[in-house]
C-alpha cells in the first residue's frame, strides 16, 4: 500500500511541475517597436498623414478633422453658407449655423477629439522616428512632415477654440494629466502660436524639399511656406507674410491653372496650382476619401424619385444628404459674368430639370431640398474614380492652393503700401474678370470668392475683426466677443477636473 | 457477548492508542452517553469514601484521582444503582469487586489502566451480517458507516457499498451516511441485510459543493447556497440563472426576454467595474463563462458561492462570487427515461403607450407654437404593434440513465424553440448530453462528462428597430400592401419594420464542452484526482443585407434616406478553445475528534480564440446563394480577423478543521499567475479563512427543544479579478492598421498608435468578511439565516474616460478610455432569508420562503482624484453619470429640475443675489433649474441603478396530487434614468401618450411636465424615475397522477402536468419598459457615444432600448418510464 502511494505522490508531483512552465504565461504578443523594423515608424508617419482623411472609420461624428463637423464649423458657420438639408436634421449644426450651441455640442466635441488624436498620431510617429533605424536624411524629412501636419492642426484648432492644452509627447499613461497638468490647462493662443504652430511650420519649411523634388501627396517646402505666411497673416506680421508668399511665387514651383471649374474635379488633382492637398483614393477595393465630405453635402431630393438610368449606383436615388448650402449672400457676392459662380454653386432649376457636368439630372426643384448646393464638394459617381462606397468618395480637399498665395501677397501689399494690384490682378484675370483697384476690400472681397466654400470664410471674417458686422448683416444671431470661439467641449472640462476654462459666453 | 472491545491485534503502542482513541471517539459520537476520560499510566491504590453515590458517579470520582479510566454503556443495568464506599489505599481490583457486589456488573481491566464495565448476563450468540446499502433509486453507497448499536463496533461500506459486520442476532445496526437520513435496523438473526437509504430533506445534512469537492453543509463556514435543479425547471426560461431570480439572498439577477440573452448576475452588489462583473461559472467542475447551453432540465444543483472564503479557492477569478452547477448522473437500478416538455405563448408587457396621430400632431404644433403643422393622414400606427407579436416557445427534454455495478450512464436530448417576441426573431437550440462513470477497479473511477450544443439564432436588428419604433411618428403608415410607410422621408427615421425585414441575421453556434477525470484511492483518506476539461465553440454570423432603394418598389411614397444600393453578406466565423487541467490530492482524516480534510493541487488553463470576417456586396437575395465567392468584386468587399490568447496558471491549498464536529475551520490558499498582466504583476496570492461554531452540538445545548440548530460562522478572505474580457490584455500596446494614404498616386497602408496604456496594470483584489447565524427551530420547519458582509475591491480595473489631449482613441467612436486600476469599491449589506414549511394532516404541506438583501454600494477612493463620468446619451447629454467618492457606482449626475415656470413672471423673479435673470430665454412651461448662490446651474447627485434592497418570496402548496408554487422578486431603492425619453432629438420624434396628456399649457399648470418642446433638454432630474419594481415572476400549478394508477400502466412511474405562468405581474412605478434592466445597458443611435464594449455599472441604470419584459403560460409535462 505504501508504495502505492508513493507511487501516486510522485505522479502527481511530475503533474505538478509540469503545469508551471514560466512561457506558458507569456501569450502577449509585443509591439513591434521601431529600431528594430524601420517599416513601424514609417508606417506611423503614413498614418498620421492618414488621419488628415479620417480617424473615425464611423464618419467623423465623434472623430473629425474635415468631415462633417470641420464642414460645419468652416462653411455652414459662414455667412457663404447655410446648414441645408431640412429643418430639423442635426440639431447640432442647426446650432452652429444659428450660433445657439452649447458646451455639449457633438460637432464641437468631434472636432477637439479628431484633431488631439490626430496630434497624438504625428507625437507618435516622432516618437518612432526618433529611434528608427533610417537614414539621417529621411528621418528629418519625415519629421518634418509630421511636424508640419501637427502645426496645421494646432492652427486649425486655436482658429476654433482659441489657446488649446499643447501636448507634444506622447502621455505616459491614463494618470498623465495628474502629472504634468499642461495636458488640461489652457494657455494663450499667442503661445500656442509662439511654442507650436510658428516653430513646428518653420522647421518643417527648413526641412522639406520642393514640389519639384518630392514625391506627390508629401508635404513640401512650399506648403510649409506657405502655412507660415498664413499663420503669419492671423498675427498680422504683414511683413513676413509678404516675404514668404514672395518666396513661394518666385519659387516657380506654382501656377494658376487656366479652368477655375477643373480645381475641385478629379481632373484638377495635384494640379499646378496646388499647394497642400488632401489625398484620398481607393483602398482595400474600396473609396477611401474623407467620410460623408462628399455625401453629406450631396444634393437631396424632396420626396420625388430621381430618374438616372445610366448612373448604376444610385438610379432612382439623390445624391447625398445635402447639407452645406450656398447662401444668398455669398451668390449676391459674385460679380456679374464671374464663372466661379456656376464653378462653386449648384443652381437648382425650379420649373425644369437640371443638368450636372457629368450628365446627372436633378429633377425640377420641387423634388429637391434646396436650391443650391456646393458643386465644390460634388463628385461624379460615374464619370470619376468611384468603388461604390458613397459614404467615402473620393474628393481631394484643397487645404492650400496658389492663388491664395497670391491673395496673401496682395493683402499684405496692402498692408504695407505695396503692390497688390498684380497678384489680385492675376487672380481676376484667370477668370476673365479685370481688376480695377486693390484695396484691402477688394482683396478680402477676392479671397470670399475665390476661395469661397473652402473652409476659410468665417476665419477670415473674424480674423479681419468684422464677424459680428459681417454675419449680423447676413441675418445671423452672431454674439460679438462670444461667437469668435467654439465652446470648449464640457466632456473635455470634466475629464479635465474642471481646469479646462471654458470660452466666455458659452 | 463477549466481554471485551474488539481493539484489532495493535502492532504498536502508538497505533494502539490511536485507534484506541479512534473507537472511543466513535463510541461518544455515536451513543453519546458513554463516558471517557483518558490520561495516566501507572498501578495506584484508591482512596475513597461517598454516601448513596450512583455508581457511575463513582467511576467520575475514581476517575478525578487520575489514574484510571473507565469504559461502559450508561444503559447497563445498575450502572445508576447508588452505593456507599469507603476506602483507603485499596487496589483497584477490591474497590471495584466491593461496587459491584450484589450487581449485575463486572469489569475487565485493561492495560493502561482502562478499566471496560460490562452486565454479567449471558452473552447472546454473534452472527456474521452481510449487506449492501443502497440509495433510494438503487445507487451504490460507499462509506456509509455500519455500527452496532451501543457500541463502537462497526464498519463502512466498500465500493460496491457492501459491508460485512459480526453482531449479536438482537441487536441493531445504525446506518449512517451523509446527506441521508440516519436509519436503526433491528439484525433479527438475518445474516443477509440489504438496506436502502433515503435522502435527507433536512437542509443542514446537504452535501454542497465547494470548489474542488463537496462538504456537508453544516461543515461549511462560507456563504454558500443552494437551489435545486427541481426549482428551477419549473420555468420556461432558457438559462438557469434565470429561473434562480429572487431565489437566493445576496444574489441578484437580472435578465432581459431576450432569446437567447444569458443574464446578469450580481453577487453581494457590485465590486467589479467592467465587464467582469459577472460570477464564475463552474460546471461539473470545468470554468466557464457562459451557461447557455446547459440545458436546465440536466441539472441536480446549482451552488452558489458568494463570500470571499468560499471563492477564495478560485483565486483569480473568485471575486464576483462562483456559481458551481453539477448535472445529473445515472442511478443505480433499472434503466430510467425521463420525458419534460412545455409549449408556451409569450407576449410583451408593460408597453409603453406613445401619442397617437392626433396628440402627436397637437403636441409637435404646440411645440412650434403652430409653426410647424403635422399633416392628417387619416393614420395612427402603433409601431410595437408593428414589430411585435405573441410568440411560441417550446422545450423538450428526454433523458436515458441508469447503472450497474461498475458503470453509470446518463444520455439526455434536449431542444428548445423561442421565437421571440420580435418579428423574424427565432431561437433554436438542441442538446445533447452524456455522463458516464466507469470504475475500472475498486479505488479507481474514470468520469466523462461531454455536452454537445447546436444554437441557432435568428437575430434581429433590434436597437435600431426598437430606437426608430419609440421615434416614429405615428400618422406614418407601418407597411400597406408591401410597401413600406417612409418615415426617413418625414423625419429621417428609419421604418422599424424595414430595420428589421432588410436584414437577415443568422448565428450558428455549435459548442463542445466536456470534461473526464481520474480519481484514485489508493487508501480510504487519500484521493487522487487529475481532471481534464475542454469546451471548444465555433460561431458562423452570417448576415445578409438586402438591396432597396428609397424608391416606390419600397416605400408607398419614395425618397429619404432610407435605402441600400447595394446587398451585403458579411460571415464571420469564430473558434475559441477552453481548455482546464486540474490535479488534486485530498486527504482525509479523522484523528479522535479532529476531524481535517487537506487539499493541494494545481490548475492550468489556456483560453485561445480566433476570429474572422468577411463581407462582400451584390450577392443576389436567394438564400441559396448567399455564399460570399456570389459578391461582385467590383464593390468593395472585406476580410479580416481577430485573435486572442489567455493562459492561467495556479497552485491551490485548503484545510478543513473541525473539532468535535462542532468548532469548524476553513483555511484556503491559492496563487495564481494570469497573462492578463505585465510579468512583475502576474502572481497573486489569495488567502481565506473562516470559522464557525455548531452551537447546538454543544453539552449545555442538548437538554433545550428550541432549536435543531443554530451555527455562527465568520470568514474573512480575499480573491481576486483578472480582467477576463477576451483579448484584453491591456498591457500591450495594439496598433491600429489598415490606415490608408496616398503618394505618388497610389496607396500606402499605414498604423497608428492609437491608445495610451497603463503599463502597471494589476490585480483588483476583493477583501471581505462575514459574520452569519444559520438557524433550524421548531422542529426543523423553520430555518433561517442571517449574514453580514463587507467587501472592498482594491484596484477595481475600469476604462477611464481621458481627456482627448492625452490621445487615446476610442476605435468604436466615443471618449478615449484607457484600461486602469481606478478605483476602490465597497459593498456593504445584511441578508436575511427565512423559510418555513409545515404539514397540516396527512395531505396538505406548504412553505412559505422570503429572503432581502439589503445592500450599500459606495466608491471609497479613487485613484488618481478624478470621477469617471459615463453614460452619453444623444446630443445634449454627453454624460448623465458620475462615478465619485462617497457615491455609489454610477449615480446620476445632472441638473436639478425644481418647477415648472408657470409665468414669464416667474421666470424674470428667478434671479441670482445680484438681481440677473437666471433662465432670461425661458417661457412659461420651461423648467426651472436649480442654481447654486453663486448663480451658476448646478447638477447634483440623483441616485444610482444600485438598489438599496432586493427580495425575493416564494410560497408552495401540496394539496393531495396537486401542488403549486409561486415566485416573486424585487428591487427598492434602485433609480432609472429614462433614457428613451431624454434622446428625443428632434421635434418630429413621437412622445409618450402620457407626455401628450400631461404637458404643461395654459389650461394645465403643470408642476412637473415641460410645455411641448422639440426634445434635446439638458440632462436633468425630470428624466430620472424610481427604479423600485415586485415581479410575481412565476406561478406554476401542477398535478402529479397517483401512484395507485400509475402502478397500472406498469409502465409510467411519475406523471406530473402542470400550467405555468412566466412574468403575470409587474409592480412598478416605472413608466419605461422594464425597470429590470440587464448591463450593459443598450445604447444606440449614430450620435451616442457608446460606451466601450462590455459597457460598465458606470453607466448601468439607462434604460434605451430595453427588450421588453416577456410574458409567457405555458402547459408542460413530466413523465418518468
Amino acid at each position: 500500500m505504501n508504495k502505492k502511494i508513493i507511487a501516486c505522490c510522485s505522479l502527481v508531483g511530475i503533474l505538478l511541475s509540469l503545469s508551471c512552465q514560466k512561457s506558458f504565461l507569456n501569450v502577449q504578443t509585443t509591439t513591434p517597436t521601431p529600431s528594430n523594423d524601420p517599416s513601424v515608424a514609417n508606417d506611423l508617419v503614413t498614418g498620421a498623414y492618414s488621419s488628415l482623411i479620417f480617424i473615425d472609420a464611423g464618419g467623423g461624428w465623434n472623430y473629425d478633422t474635415h468631415g462633417i463637423s470641420f464642414i460645419a464649423a468652416t462653411n455652414i458657420m459662414s455667412d457663404d453658407a447655410d446648414k441645408g438639408s431640412f429643418a430639423l436634421d442635426q440639431p447640432g449644426i442647426n446650432d452652429l449655423d444659428n450660433f445657439t450651441e452649447t458646451s455639449g455640442n457633438p460637432f464641437v466635441a468631434a472636432l477637439w477629439n479628431g484633431y488631439y488624436a490626430g496630434i497624438a498620431r504625428t507625437n507618435n510617429a516622432l516618437n518612432a522616428l526618433a529611434v528608427a533605424a533610417i537614414d539621417s536624411a529621411t528621418v528629418r524629412r519625415l519629421n518634418a512632415e509630421m511636424r508640419f501636419i501637427r502645426g496645421y492642426y494646432y492652427f486649425n484648432l486655436v482658429r476654433f477654440f482659441g489657446g488649446v492644452p499643447i501636448v507634444l509627447y506622447v502621455p505616459s499613461g491614463p494618470r498623465a494629466a495628474n502629472t504634468d497638468t499642461t495636458l488640461v490647462t489652457r494657455p494663450s493662443a499667442a503661445d500656442v502660436y509662439s511654442k507650436v504652430i510658428i516653430p513646428d511650420l518653420q522647421f518643417a519649411m527648413d526641412n522639406l524639399p520642393l514640389k519639384g523634388q518630392a514625391i506627390k501627396g508629401r508635404i513640401t517646402k512650399g506648403a510649409a511656406e506657405t502655412l507660415l505666411a498664413k499663420v503669419n497673416m492671423y498675427l498680422k506680421n504683414w511683413q513676413q507674410v509678404f516675404d514668404l508668399t514672395k518666396d513661394v511665387i518666385n519659387s516657380g514651383q506654382y501656377s494658376l491653372v487656366s479652368d477655375y471649374s477643373t480645381i475641385w474635379k478629379e481632373v484638377g488633382d495635384n494640379n499646378a496650382e496646388s499647394i497642400f492637398e488632401i489625398q484620398t483614393g481607393q483602398f482595400n477595393n474600396s473609396d477611401a476619401g474623407i467620410p460623408l465630405y462628399s455625401e453629406c453635402q450631396g444634393p437631396r431630393n424632396n420626396g420625388a424619385t430621381w430618374s438616372n438610368p445610366s448612373f448604376p449606383y444610385a438610379p432612382t436615388g439623390d445624391l447625398g444628404w445635402g447639407f452645406c448650402t450656398p447662401s444668398l449672400s455669398l451668390i449676391n457676392a459674385y460679380e456679374a459674368n464671374d464663372p466661379r459662380k456656376i464653378a462653386t454653386i449648384i443652381f437648382v432649376n425650379h420649373d425644369s430639370s437640371t443638368t450636372l457636368w457629368d450628365g446627372f439630372v436633378i429633377p425640377p426643384g420641387s423634388g429637391v431640398q434646396s436650391p443650391y448646393y456646393n458643386y465644390k464638394a460634388y463628385h461624379s459617381e460615374k464619370l470619376e474614380s468611384f468603388f461604390n462606397n458613397r459614404d467615402r468618395q473620393i474628393k481631394n480637399v484643397h487645404i492650400l492652393r496658389y492663388a491664395e498665395v497670391l491673395l496673401m501677397n496682395a493683402e499684405a501689399a496692402t498692408q504695407l503700401g505695396g503692390d497688390a494690384m498684380t497678384p489680385l490682378s492675376q487672380v481676376r484675370a484667370r477668370v476673365g474678370l479685370t481688376t480695377a483697384s486693390a484695396t484691402q476690400m477688394d482683396v478680402w472681397n477676392e479671397r470670399r470668392i475665390e476661395l469661397a466654400m473652402e473652409h476659410d470664410r468665417f476665419f477670415d471674417i473674424v480674423r479681419q475683426g468684422r464677424a459680428a458686422q459681417v454675419m449680423q448683416a447676413a441675418g445671423k444671431n452672431f454674439k460679438a466677443g462670444i461667437n469668435e470661439l467654439l465652446p470648449i467641449p464640457g466632456t473635455q472640462i470634466a475629464l479635465s477636473g474642471g481646469r479646462l476654462v471654458q470660452n466666455p459666453g458659452y | 457477548m463477549k466481554k471485551s472491545l474488539t481493539i484489532g491485534s495493535p502492532r504498536s503502542y502508538a497505533i494502539k492508542k490511536f485507534l484506541l482513541v479512534m473507537k472511543l471517539s466513535f463510541l461518544l459520537v455515536l451513543l453519546g452517553s458513554l463516558q471517557v476520560s483518558a490520561t495516566v499510566k501507572g498501578q495506584t491504590d484508591i482512596t475513597l469514601k461517598l454516601d448513596n453515590t450512583a455508581i457511575s458517579k463513582v467511576f467520575t470520582n475514581i476517575e478525578k484521582q487520575g489514574v484510571y479510566r473507565f469504559l461502559y454503556n450508561s444503559r447497563l443495568k445498575d450502572i445508576q444503582e447508588q452505593v456507599s464506599i469507603d476506602v483507603s489505599n485499596t487496589g483497584i481490583k477490591e474497590v471495584l469487586n466491593k461496587i459491584f457486589e450484589g450487581k449485575d456488573l463486572t469489569y475487565k481491566l485493561l492495560e493502561n489502566n482502562l478499566i471496560v464495565v460490562l452486565s454479567r448476563l449471558p452473552a447472546l450468540q454473534d452472527i456474521q451480517v452481510t449487506g449492501k446499502i443502497t440509495g433510494a433509486s438503487g445507487e451504490i453507497l460507499s462509506g456509509v458507516s455500519v455500527t452496532l448499536k451501543g457500541t463502537s463496533r462497526g464498519t463502512t461500506t466498500d465500493n460496491n457499498g457492501s459491508f460485512t459486520l459480526t453482531v449479536p442476532e438482537n441487536g441493531t445496526l445504525v446506518v449512517s451516511y451523509i446527506g441521508y437520513v440516519d436509519q436503526e435496523i433491528p439484525v433479527n438473526s438475518q445474516s443477509v441485510l440489504n438496506i436502502k437509504m433515503e435522502q435527507s430533506s433536512k437542509a443542514l445534512d446537504q452535501v454542497v459543493v465547494v470548489g474542488y469537492g463537496s462538504q456537508r453543509k453544516i461543515d461549511v463556514t462560507g456563504a454558500t447556497a443552494t437551489v435545486k435543479g427541481s426549482e428551477l425547471v419549473k420555468q420556461p426560461v432558457l438559462t438557469a440563472t434565470q429561473a434562480m431570480q429572487g431565489k437566493v439572498a445576496g444574489v441578484q439577477i437580472t435578465s432581459s426576454g431576450q432569446p437567447g440573452s444569458q443574464p446578469s448576475v450580481r453577487i453581494r452588489g457590485t465590486g467589479s467595474l467592467i465587464g467582469g462583473a459577472e460570477p464564475l461559472y463552474v460546471v461539473d467542475g470545468i470554468i466557464t463563462s457562459d451557461i447557455t447551453n446547459i440545458n436546465t432540465a440536466d441539472i441536480v444543483n446549482v451552488d452558489i458561492l458568494k463570500d470571499a472564503s468560499s471563492t477564495a479557492i478560485y483565486g483569480a477569478r473568485g471575486s464576483n462570487g462562483v456559481i458551481l452547477i453539477s448535472t445529473k448522473q445515472g442511478a443505480r437500478g433499472k434503466m430510467q427515461i425521463s420525458y419534460s416538455g412545455n409549449v408556451g405563448i409569450q407576449s410583451a408587457t408593460h408597453l409603453v403607450k406613445m401619442a397617437n396621430a392626433k396628440q402627436y400632431a397637437d403636441y409637435v404644433s404646440a411645440a412650434t407654437f403652430g409653426i410647424t403643422t403635422v399633416p392628417v393622414t387619416g393614420v395612427s400606427t402603433n409601431w410595437y404593434d408593428q414589430i411585435l407579436r405573441n410568440a411560441v416557445e417550446q422545450d423538450h427534454s428526454i433523458t436515458v440513465s441508469g447503472a450497474s455495478d461498475n458503470t453509470k450512464y446518463l444520455l439526455s436530448v434536449g431542444y428548445t424553440n423561442d421565437q421571440g417576441i420580435v418579428i423574424n426573431n427565432d431561437f433554436k437550440r438542441l442538446t445533447v448530453r452524456t455522463n458516464d462513470e466507469f470504475k475500472l477497479a475498486n479505488n479507481l473511477r474514470l468520469g466523462i462528462m461531454a455536452s454537445y450544443t447546436n444554437g441557432v439564432n435568428q437575430n434581429v436588428n433590434l436597437g435600431t428597430a426598437y430606437n426608430d419604433a419609440y421615434r416614429a411618428a405615428p400618422i406614418i403608415p407601418g407597411r400597406v400592401n408591401g410597401k413600406y410607410g417612409n418615415t426617413s422621408l418625414y423625419q429621417n427615421v428609419g421604418n422599424p419594420i424595414l430595420d428589421i425585414n432588410n436584414n437577415n441575421y443568422h448565428a450558428t453556434d455549435n459548442r463542445l464542452q466536456g470534461n473526464a477525470f481520474l480519481e484514485y484511492k489508493p487508501v480510504g483518506w487519500l484521493t487522487l484526482r487529475s481532471s481534464i476539461g475542454a469546451d471548444w465553440d465555433n460561431v458562423v454570423d452570417r448576415g445578409y443585407i438586402y438591396q432597396f432603394f428609397a424608391d416606390t418598389a419600397t416605400f408607398i411614397t419614395p425618397g429619404g434616406n432610407q435605402s441600400n444600393p447595394n446587398s451585403t453578406l458579411s460571415f464571420t466565423t469564430a473558434n475559441s478553445l477552453h481548455w482546464v487541467w486540474d490535479n488534486t490530492i485530498t486527504f482525509n482524516k479523522r484523528f479522535g475528534d479532529h476531524n481535517f480534510t487537506l487539499l493541494v493541487g494545481t490548475t492550468s488553463e489556456q483560453i485561445s480564440s480566433t476570429s474572422s470576417y468577411a463581407s462582400v456586396q451584390g450577392v443576389p437575395a436567394d438564400p441559396n446563394l448567399w455564399y460570399l465567392h456570389n459578391g461582385n468584386r467590383a464593390l468593395p468587399f472585406t476580410n479580416d480577423g481577430f485573435g486572442t490568447n489567455q493562459t492561467r496558471n495556479s497552485y491551490i491549498g485548503r484545510l478543513n478543521y473541525s473539532l468535535l464536529d462542532r468548532y469548524l475551520l476553513t483555511a484556503n490558499f491559492r496563487a495564481d499567475a494570469s497573462s492578463n498582466f505585465p510579468a512583475k504583476n502576474r502572481w497573486g496570492y489569495f488567502p481565506s479563512v473562516g470559522v464557525g461554531w455548531v452551537i447546538t452540538k454543544e453539552d449545555f445545548m442538548q437538554s433545550q427543544k428550541i432549536f435543531d440548530l443554530l451555527k455562527l460562522r465568520g470568514s474573512w478572505g480575499q480573491a481576486g479579478n483578472d480582467f477576463t474580457q477576451a483579448g484584453a490584455a491591456g498591457y500591450t500596446l495594439t496598433l491600429l492598421q489598415n490606415l490608408p494614404y496616398y503618394f505618388g498616386g497610389g496607396s500606402s497602408s499605414g498604423s497608428a498608435i492609437s491608445q495610451i496604456i497603463d503599463k502597471d496594470l494589476k490585480w483588483e483584489t476583493t477583501t471581505e468578511y462575514d459574520f452569519a447565524l444559520e438557524f433550524s427551530t421548531l422542529s426543523s420547519r423553520l430555518t433561517g439565516e442571517l449574514s453580514y458582509y463587507s467587501k472592498i475591491v482594491k484596484n477595481a480595473l475600469i476604462n477611464v474616460l481621458v481627456p482627448s489631449t492625452l490621445g487615446s482613441f476610442n476605435p468604436s467612436g466615443g471618449q478615449g478610455y484607457v484600461l486602469t486600476n481606478a478605483a476602490s469599491v465597497q459593498n456593504r449589506g445584511v441578508e436575511i432569508s427565512l423559510n418555513w414549511h409545515d404539514k397540516i394532516k396527512k395531505d396538505f404541506s406548504y412553505s412559505i420562503g422570503g429572503n432581502i438583501t439589503f445592500n450599500q454600494n459606495q466608491v471609497v477612493g479613487l485613484n488618481g482624484g478624478q470621477p469617471y463620468i459615463d453614460g452619453p446619451i444623444g446630443a445634449n447629454q454627453p454624460y448623465v453619470t458620475k462615478t465619485n467618492n462617497g457615491q455609489p457606482i454610477g449615480s446620476f449626475y445632472v441638473q436639478k429640475v425644481i418647477g415648472v415656470f408657470q409665468s414669464l413672471a416667474e421666470v424674470d423673479a428667478y434671479t441670482d443675489k445680484n438681481g440677473r435673470i437666471l433662465q432670461s430665454g425661458a417661457q412659461p412651461g420651461d423648467f426651472k433649474y436649480e442654481y447654486n448662490a453663486n448663480g451658476q446651474l448646478d447638477s447634483v447627485y440623483a441616485g444610482s441603478y444600485q438598489p438599496k434592497a432586493y427580495y425575493g418570496a416564494n410560497i408552495a402548496l401540496n394539496y393531495k396530487s396537486f401542488d403549486l408554487s409561486i415566485g416573486g422578486y424585487g428591487t427598492m431603492g434602485g433609480k432609472i434614468y429614462n433614457g428613451k425619453k431624454a434622446f428625443r432629438q428632434s421635434l418630429l420624434d413621437n412622445i409618450e401618450a402620457s407626455t401628450a396628456t400631461n404637458q404643461w399649457t395654459n389650461a394645465n399648470h403643470s408642476q412637473t411636465e415641460p410645455r411641448a418642446n422639440g426634445g434635446n433638454l439638458p440632462a436633468s432630474t425630470y428624466y430620472i424615475e424610481s427604479g423600485s419594481y415586485f415581479r410575481i415572476n412565476n406561478i406554476n400549478i401542477g398535478y402529479t397522477l397517483p401512484e395507485a394508477i400509475l402502478q397500472k400502466t406498469r409502465v409510467i412511474t411519475r406523471l406530473r402536468v402542470y400550467v405555468a405562468a412566466q412574468n403575470p405581474f409587474t409592480f412598478t412605478k416605472y413608466s419605461g419598459f422594464t425597470p429590470e434592466l440587464q448591463p450593459p445597458t443598450p445604447t444606440s443611435a449614430s450620435l451616442t457615444n457608446a460606451p466601450p464594449s462590455g459597457s460598465s455599472p458606470t453607466s448601468a441604470g439607462i434604460e434605451l432600448n430595453a427588450y421588453p419584459t416577456v410574458r409567457t403560460i405555458s402547459l408542460g409535462v413530466n413523465i418518468g418510464f
